[in-house]
């Protein structure tokens, strides 16, 4: 039995969906697409345009017809469905992507503990009117007790017990729990959210604020007139000044004595740092501030006294010629 | 900016729900705005492209003064009051005429931009052939090498590819797909192909000069023809169905690198899809020729020792007695006759015996 001629004809069809490229095409299956990098043809370019891009066009959709019918497919009434791999190529997204919401109380406890989610049904199944009803809301189950035409009242009930009005001040007030616990993780999320935001920055808004005032108000002021003469913008208000305290007049004797005291302890020793500059001048070193100088003797000598300059310095002044350089 | 809403009632909050950013977005709506002036071309062409995306497109027929590369906020405005992330902006002077602008949003700000000039366009309706189903989803076609190496092409079909297909589907139906857009570009001029990375500079004045050499860019549409081939896959046959559009580059506006990298942020690949299979290969499964599924299972080697065989009261291991321990020594499997081949097992017994010892 000669078979070649079924062969024959199986490759004669197979070589009509056959796309044969030198450079092979690029598909993206998931985004319907296929590139073809081949370079064009210039001579049926020019010859005839629409015959060429027309001829390019069906090898590429050939190419991407062979992928798509090769992918796994389910069938439905309206024909195959394939399920397509996921796009390649990466195009930007037109949002950012949804951040995560915050997390209630109850779902982070629930965290915690390793508490499964469990979806409640919306309905539940009424024994008396054999149907399935809601358990909140319009025509809701939960209203069944105000509802109902009797009612059981316990024998040692007051006067005016009103069963129906307990039944429903219960529901309300759960309402109204449901919805105060709503609002707290509100908040809660709101200010984990400022927290999470000032962290990266200067601690809370308002140490923040306070800064930035502290801030302004010493630039405003550092200008040659000390802000005096500048323009100021409109809605700036005027700076206050530091306010100066002054003691009261009239105090207590002793309070007036150990004052006094305080101040001639303090006339007695000399401030240390001031003393040592003072005493530096009459010696024959030239002044630090000196233009074109490069030596900074203050820093030199205390370097070469290993730090005790000050004293070294003094020592020397009170034993030789310091009161007359003073002068 | 437009003030943030409260939505009042369950409608306007689905609504305002719908508009939130999702890990899996929708297709891309686009605008459709006039300039101050469009041609009859232009507005054709923008018609054309209109039915060609016609669900998720959104039309502007009034003339509108905007001028996306100079001031981009009325843009931001729009899509953020029509919930679009893209623009298409027609404007014909006399220095770019029939200019059309591809506007691509990120957040409601603009990303990128690339214009076009349209040199020759036919009508879809010069073409009297069958017209594909709209809203059904177009098979995409790219034809030159410059669509990879160029950068100002890669834009271009980066943004074209948006406009048409952007949407991130899982399934589709084969049936469906009716038609094919072709983007096709001339020869490449021998300048690229010499120097296959041109010089791209933010000086606005180069690319204008740039343009001139780049080649054309042929848009056309076809409908496609399914016929049965004899093996699984059918034989495709094309039908222009139009438009087509013949169009040159113009200026363009390259995305900022870092809105760029937000953008291009994917979402983590979630647990139930990694089990089913998607971000990595799903180990020791596989779907054979017939389409049915295969495991493989690996199974330990089994511990003899354990294995529970004909209880007897001789065999018990309760007893822990002295001499009956040296009775139950040549019958039980635990002595140890070489040291090297025995099972761990054993070997701790024997080590515990050799101290009672």
């Amino acid at each position: 039995m000669d078979v070649s001629h079924i062969l024959a004809e199986h490759a004669s069809k197979q070589q009509a969906t056959v796309v044969d490229k030198e450079i092979p095409l690029d598909i993206d299956v998931g985004l319907l697409t296929v590139t073809d990098l081949n370079p064009v043809d210039v001579e049926s370019y020019e010859a005839n345009l629409e015959e060429y891009l027309m001829s390019t066009a069906r090898d590429g959709a050939q190419a991407l017809i062979n992928s798509l019918w090769s992918l796994p497919a389910t069938h439905s009434p309206d024909g195959p469905i394939a399920k397509l791999p996921p796009p390649i190529t990466q195009l930007p997204r037109s949002k950012p992507l949804p951040k995560p919401k915050p997390l209630t109380k109850w779902e982070k406890f629930a965290n915690a503990k390793g508490i499964q989610h469990k979806k409640r049904d919306r309905k539940v199944w009424d024994e008396e009117k054999q149907e399935w009803v809601n358990r909140w809301g319009w025509k809701g189950a939960n209203k069944d007790k105000e509802q109902q035409w009797l009612t059981e009242v316990p024998a040692n009930a007051d006067i005016d017990f009103d069963p129906r009005k307990v039944a429903r001040d219960e529901r309300k007030a759960k309402m109204a729990k449901n919805e105060r616990q709503h609002q707290q993780n509100l908040a809660r999320a709101q200010s984990e959210k400022g927290a999470s935001s000032s962290s990266s920055g200067h601690g809370l808004q308002s140490e923040r604020k306070k800064d930035i005032d502290r801030t302004l108000a010493v630039t405003r002021a550092s200008t040659a007139s000390m802000g005096r003469f500048d323009r100021s913008l409109e809605g700036e208000k005027k700076l206050k000044g530091v306010k100066r305290k002054f003691d009261p007049t009239e105090v207590s004797s002793s309070a007036e004595k150990s004052n006094n005291l305080a101040i001639l302890s303090k006339l007695d020793r000399e401030p240390q740092l001031k003393k040592a500059k003072r005493a530096s001048e009459p010696t024959e070193a030239p002044s630090p501030k000196k233009k074109g100088d490069v030596l900074n003797v203050r820093k030199a000598v205390r370097g070469a006294t290993k730090g005790a300059a000050g004293a070294a310095l003094r020592r020397e002044v009170s034993s030789g010629k310091g009161k007359k350089g003073r002068r | 900016m437009l003030r943030t809403i409260k939505p009042k009632n369950a409608r306007s909050k689905r609504a305002l729900e719908a508009r939130e950013p999702k890990e899996v977005e929708d297709a891309r709506s686009a605008i459709f705005v006039r300039g101050t002036h469009t041609g009859e071309k232009v507005n054709g062409v923008m018609k054309d492209l209109m039915a060609l995306k016609r669900p998720n497109a959104i039309s502007f027929s009034k003339k509108n003064v905007v001028r996306p590369f100079e001031d981009a906020s009325s843009l931001d405005f729009w899509a953020q009051k029509n919930d679009a992330s893209m623009f298409v902006v027609g404007q014909s002077t006399k220095k770019r005429p029939d200019g059309m602008i591809f506007v691509r949003m990120y957040d409601y700000r603009v990303l990128d931009m690339c214009e076009v000039g349209v040199e020759s366009w036919k009508a879809m309706s010069e073409f009297k052939t069958a017209k594909a189903t709209p809203g059904h989803k177009p098979l995409l076609h790219f034809a030159s090498e410059l669509f990879d190496t160029h950068p100002r092409f890669q834009q271009l079909k980066s943004i074209l590819m948006d406009f048409f297909n952007g949407e991130e589907i899982e399934s589709i139906c084969l049936t469906g797909l009716e038609h094919i857009i072709s983007i096709s570009l001339g020869p490449t001029p021998t300048a690229l192909t010499s120097a296959p990375q041109p010089m791209l500079t933010l000086n606005p004045q180069t690319p204008s000069d740039d343009t001139k050499n780049l080649p054309i860019a042929h848009i056309r549409a076809y409908t496609t023809k399914l016929s049965p081939s004899g093996t699984k896959t059918p034989v495709v046959s094309l039908e222009p169905m139009g438009p087509s559009i013949d169009l040159r580059l113009r200026r363009h506006a390259d995305p900022d690198a870092e809105v760029l990298k937000q953008a291009m942020k994917r979402p983590k690949v979630k647990k139930q899809d990694v089990e089913s299979g998607l971000g990595k290969k799903k180990k020791n499964m596989e779907v054979d020729e017939m389409g049915d599924l295969r495991g493989r299972i690996h199974v330990a080697r089994q511990d003899l020792d354990k294995l529970q065989t004909r209880k007897m009261k001789g065999l018990k291991k309760g007893n822990n007695d002295e001499d009956e321990d040296e009775d139950e020594e040549p019958e039980g499997g635990d002595m140890v006759v070489d040291e090297d081949e025995g099972p761990k097992e054993s070997r701790k017994k024997s080590k515990k015996r050799k101290q009672r010892d």
